[in-house]
């Protein structure tokens, strides 16, 4: 045997051992910093094999092929097995970090602080949008109105019974010299409905006119669970050269069908107002019986008249609608005086 | 209008069932509310006879009595003495139920077993008579249900009559419009009518509000109580059973429409009835015993004495009938709505008369509300008939109404051709003749609400049914939508309630003290608010000036609810007396002077605006949020910041209360109220309010944000800190670290406020973060010492400040 060959059997035997401790002292390794120490120590400059290939420079090119071979296996077969440690104890660290990270998740999270919207607002504002999809343009009116816009010009009877002190509220009036009648009425008023807007449209915009008016309107009416002397109504107005009555049945049913949902039992029935002929009223199935949803009408010949329209020219319909018993229908509340009472834990209920 | 179905099926009979005849009656306008069954509880109430009567010893008020149901004898106590032997009574046997839930059982009395019950009207729901049993009719038979005898199970519609259809506050006119709505035939009753001569002769002096009197003399009558059947209709239909004679008249006024009034005729004051106006200084005893003074606008009839009625509205308490009548006048006349409107609102006096009046009752109706009522009389109280006269000086003539079918048709919008448009109109009584293209139609006397053309449009319709009528829906032709201030109104409040603030609903009611309180001067507008003549209360005198006052009570209402935080505001109107920067809407033809409506916003909060957590403390509410809250709004309107500068104005804290500025203009305040209005309004303590003129901001809509791209390179970020005296505004340095940063800053953001000893009395140091950008040029360091030098000097020159290096 070539002294060589003794020299590289001799170093095979070194490697086997290195390679055998190494290993072990790699599945012995139970933390990151002791498999650290292990890697310097059997695959670092200090380690067997290092010594080994140190050896290599002294060796015949035969046995340096063969020995350092043999080293680079051995090295490759460490490495992998120190990797594969390695990302085991990584693993196991992380598991304890991530542990100690965990919060509960259980506890209050923080939602953006918000308010919300008065209930019969929204509730206005969503009917409202309905019928501007249909096209009509949204106006607004006076709430401090005249008797004239509100009764006169509506059609309505000198000695209605409405005019009286016991139905309308009636306002100072602001000229000194202005006389009160002896009824005590004074031709200034809180309007009792939306509909002398429609006169005030009339008197700026000529026809053809599709507008709808929501507002505030006052009533001398006690407050309690079903009436507020406040309330909130929604005027729609048509006029053009050739409405019809059946135009005004479509359009308030497609409304309310709108409001209500698509399945929603309608009635139309004859109703009476000054300033509509023919009038009607539009019921609605609910809750077992019949709910007075909206009334309504073709525009009487002496509005348009008022309003200065020619009643031979052009005719159209008009209707108005309760707000607020529809955002009572809207949001189960049970007395309306709740949407004046402002207590923040009802106005919560919207946030 | 209580319409009992028996009353009804005498005058129409459609054949229909309960139910259908209710959805026949909502569809033609007669709105059904409901349908009750006031009596219809009562079961096992039979008819019996009296036969025996013993006093129970020991009392005064119960008598044990026999009586016999036609198959049994029954012995009951009974604590009422208003029967005799032989009478016929209601018996309520053991196992019978009466209306309200009450069930009779065997029970012991005084000693004495008692086998059922005699039941009095108000037990059998028939009347509220309760002060001695029901005796009913000699004619009743012996051991028949109550039920069938007295149509117990009778149902009674109630309708909605519209003011228009005075006509429906009668049986007959309902029946009218159910005989025309389902063809089914009309049964009126004959006219007898009133003999050509009365001793009771009549002057009608005001032959405009009076347009006909007849009268009629009953002798021999016999006052009592009317019978079982008469006294359950009346109840049904919603008035009292008094006598047979007053209910007579009662009744006929239900049936016909036409009220009544029946005197005792010896207790008038000589032959003549007149129909006058009242005199001055005349008084009038009414029915309901109250003494009245009477108005010269008053209509009233008289007698040789005086008054003996008010016209229409309720009779005098001297010729009432009464116990001992036996000569009755009855005065069925009519009386024209407006005066009967004016007296009921003088006297505040509503009678079932004066309603029907009210509506318009047709002249035309008299002759057979006369004829009914005295027969009716003669039925019930014994009686015959003397005499009668009809007064009817002008009678009207009624035009024949134009009807163009064509526009009629076009008008509804259904196909509906000239005749059957007369046949429509000839079911509610019109007579049509056709004129060419025309009808001629002339309304039947008891529809005085047709007049104009379009309210045949209506009965046409409303015959033919409305649910016939099919649906269209016409194009607008045109887009909708909101005006553009509309919409930014919509965007405030949505940006607000977004940022945490809850929307409140208030009533624009206050009181002139409210605004006292405030400790606004006298001068100020917000101190003229403008009264109201009627107002709920003596709390909602005034429309408010201010959205102050009911932001404040609402904080109040909430905190004295243990609500411990609030942020609310409202959008709404405030009223003011105009002026002409601030003008009022037009007023109309007589030109009457209406407010300025200015849309205010109003802000009030207390408490905490971030509640305490558990990973954070709570953060109390404060100026900063009202003003942070205005800031956001002008934002979401695409406006530039509002410009906040101290006040010292009522009603807030001296020191910490901001005017906010827009275009220059001041539109509001904000800020903690003074803590002496907080402790005179029992307000938390550190509330704060503010208010603030929206229009300006809303006018001409949202405007949309126009960008400032991004610069592409980087830029430079550094902080500097400046030291002024304390009286220097922030606001002020911020302009003059703007200035000094140079065109390319691109933010200047406070992050600390510093007080301390090193930097000397009344002073405080302000520092920023700068961030400087330029989108063409690479910023060096070169750059960021240049600005630096800047703001050194510009913060020096403009507010006396120095950088802390």
């Amino acid at each position: 045997m070539k002294e060589s060959d003794t020299q590289v059997v001799a170093g095979r035997d070194d490697v086997a051992s290195a390679v055998s401790a190494a290993r072990e002292a790699i599945a012995e390794a139970t933390s990151l910093d002791a498999l650290d120490q292990v890697r310097s120590s059997h695959l670092g400059k200090r380690s067997v094999l290092a010594a080994v290939q140190r050896t290599l420079g002294g060796l015949s090119a035969d046995a340096r092929r063969a020995l350092g071979a043999a080293i680079n296996a051995a090295r490759a077969e460490l490495a992998d097995l120190e990797a594969a440690r390695r990302v085991a104890l990584e693993a196991e660290r992380d598991a304890v970090v991530l542990a100690e990270e965990a919060v509960d998740v259980t506890l209050p999270a923080r939602i953006p602080r918000r308010g919300s919207l008065h209930p019969v607002h929204e509730t206005t504002e969503a009917i409202v949008d309905v019928l501007v999809g249909l096209g009509y343009k949204v106006l607004d009116g006076p709430e401090v109105e005249t008797d004239w816009h509100n009764f006169t010009a509506l059609n309505s009877p000198p000695d209605h019974p409405a005019k009286s002190l016991s139905d309308t509220i009636y306002v100072q009036p602001l000229t000194a010299d202005a006389r009160p009648t002896p009824d005590g009425t004074t031709g200034i008023l809180l309007r009792p409905q939306t509909s002398p807007g429609q006169i005030r449209v009339m008197h700026e915009q000529p026809p053809p006119l599709y507008i709808v008016i929501p507002g505030q309107v006052y009533r001398a009416d006690t407050a309690d669970a079903t009436h507020l002397p406040m309330f909130h109504q929604i005027e729609g107005l048509a006029i053009d050269t050739a409405l019809s009555f059946t135009d005004l049945k479509g359009t308030v049913a497609e409304f309310a069908r709108a409001i209500l949902g698509p399945d929603t039992e309608l009635r139309f029935v004859p109703d009476h107002f000054p300033f509509t002929e023919p009038s009607a009223q539009l019921l609605a199935r609910y809750d077992g019986g019949w709910m007075e949803l909206l009334g309504c009408g073709m525009v009487h010949p002496n509005v348009l008249r008022a309003g200065g329209y020619d009643p031979e020219a052009v005719r159209g319909f008009a209707w108005g609608l309760g707000v607020d018993r529809m955002a009572m229908l809207r949001h189960g509340v049970t007395d309306m005086r709740q949407f004046v009472d402002n207590d923040m834990r009802f106005l919560a209920s919207f946030a | 209008m209580r319409v009992p179905l028996s009353w009804l099926a005498e005058y129409v009979d459609p054949g229909l069932s309960v139910d259908e005849l209710a959805d026949v009656m909502t569809a033609g306008g007669l709105v059904v509310e409901a349908i009750q069954y006031p009596t219809g509880a009562v079961r096992g109430v039979r008819v019996a006879e009296v036969r025996n009567i013993a006093p129970i010893e020991g009392s005064d008020m119960l008598s044990l009595v026999d009586v016999f149901d036609g198959e049994a004898e029954h012995r009951v106590v009974c604590g009422a003495g208003n029967f005799s032997v032989d009478d016929r009574v209601a018996l309520a046997v053991p196992g019978a139920e009466l209306p309200g839930g009450m069930r009779i059982d065997e029970r012991r009395i005084m000693g004495h077993m008692s086998r059922g019950m005699l039941a009095s009207g108000r037990e059998l729901a028939i009347s509220d008579d309760h002060r001695g049993i029901l005796v009913l009719d000699d004619d009743a038979p012996l051991g028949a249900d109550l039920r069938s005898w007295l149509q117990l199970d009778d149902p009674v519609y109630d309708i909605e009559v519209t003011p228009d259809r005075g006509y429906l506050l009668s049986i007959l006119g309902v029946a009218r419009d159910i005989a025309a709505l389902t063809g089914a035939e009309l049964r009126v009753p004959e006219i007898v009518p009133a003999d050509a001569g009365c001793r009771v002769p009549v002057t009608i002096e005001d032959t405009d509000r009076c347009r006909r009197f007849e009268v009629r003399t009953i002798d021999g009558v016999a006052v009592g109580p009317s019978p079982a059947w008469l006294q359950r209709r009346l109840t049904a239909a919603g008035m009292r059973p008094v006598s047979n004679v007053v209910d007579a008249t009662n009744a006929v006024m239900l049936e016909i429409g036409n009220p009544i009034h029946a005197y005792d005729e010896a207790l008038l004051a000589g032959p003549e009835l007149i129909v006058r106006t009242a005199r001055p200084g005349e008084r009038l005893r009414t029915l309901d015993g109250v003494d009245r003074e009477l108005d010269a606008e008053d209509l009233l009839i008289c007698d040789a004495k005086g008054p003996v009625a008010l016209a229409g509205v309720m009779g005098g308490e001297h010729s009432e009938i009464n116990d001992e009548t036996t000569t009755i006048a009855l005065e069925v006349a009519n009386f024209s709505p407006r005066t009967v409107l004016r007296t009921v609102r003088r006297h505040q006096l509503v009678t079932q008369g004066s309603m029907r009046w009210e509506r318009m009752v047709p002249p035309e109706s008299v002759p057979l509300a006369a004829s009914r009522c005295a027969e009716l009389i003669c039925q019930i109280a014994g009686g015959t008939t003397t005499g009668g006269s009809d007064h009817y000086p002008n009678p009207p003539e009624h035009r024949p109404i134009t009807l163009r079918p064509a526009r009629a048709a076009a008008y509804l919008g259904i196909d509906v051709g000239p005749g059957q448009q007369g046949r429509l109109l000839e079911r509610i009584g019109c007579e049509v003749t056709h004129d060419g293209q025309h009808l001629a139609v002339t309304r039947p006397p008891y529809r005085p609400d047709l007049t104009d053309e379009v309210d045949l449009y209506e009965e046409i319709a409303r015959i033919h049914g409305y649910e016939r009528v099919p649906e269209t829906l016409p194009s607008t032709g045109q887009v909708g939508g909101r005006l553009p201030e509309h919409g930014a109104q919509i965007r405030v409040r949505e940006a607000l309630a977004g940022a945490g603030w809850y929307e409140i609903l208030t009533e624009p009611f206050i009181t002139a003290d409210d605004l006292v309180v405030l400790g606004w001067d006298d001068d100020d507008r917000r101190r003229q608010p403008i009264a109201l003549v009627n107002p709920l209360s003596q709390e909602a005198g005034v429309l408010r000036t201010s959205l102050l006052p009911n932001l404040v009570r609402v904080a109040r209402h909430n905190a004295n609810r243990q609500v411990p935080a609030a942020a609310m505001f409202e959008v709404a109107r405030a009223y003011l007396p105009p002026t002409d920067d601030d003008p009022g809407a037009a007023g109309g033809p007589e030109d009457v002077l209406l407010p300025a409506e200015p849309l205010l916003l109003g802000l009030v909060g207390y408490g905490p605006f971030d509640a305490a957590r558990h990973d954070r403390p709570a953060r109390m509410i404060d100026i900063f949020d009202l003003i942070g809250a205005c800031q956001l709004l002008a934002r979401r309107l695409g406006r530039p910041a509002l410009v906040p500068s101290a006040t010292d104005q009522t009603p807030f804290h001296p020191g910490r209360a901001a005017q906010l500025s827009f275009e220059g203009r001041v539109i509001g305040v904000v800020g903690e109220l003074h803590p002496r209005i907080v402790g005179t309004l029992e307000l938390p303590a550190r509330t704060v309010a503010g208010e603030l003129r929206l229009a300006p901001l809303l006018s001409g809509g949202v405007v949309h944000p126009q960008v400032t791209e991004p610069s592409p390179l980087p830029g430079l970020r550094f902080d500097v800190a400046v030291v002024t005296d304390e009286a220097i505004e922030a606001s002020a340095v911020e302009h003059a670290v703007r200035a000094g940063a140079g065109p390319d800053v691109t933010a200047v953001t406070l992050f600390d406020v510093y007080r301390g000893d090193a930097l000397g009395e009344g002073k405080r140091s302000l520092a920023y973060h700068i961030a400087l950008d330029n989108a063409e040029r690479q910023l060096s360091d070169r750059d960021e010492a240049a600005a630096i030098d800047r703001i050194e000097r510009i913060v020096a020159e403009q507010v006396g400040g120095r950088l802390r290096r």
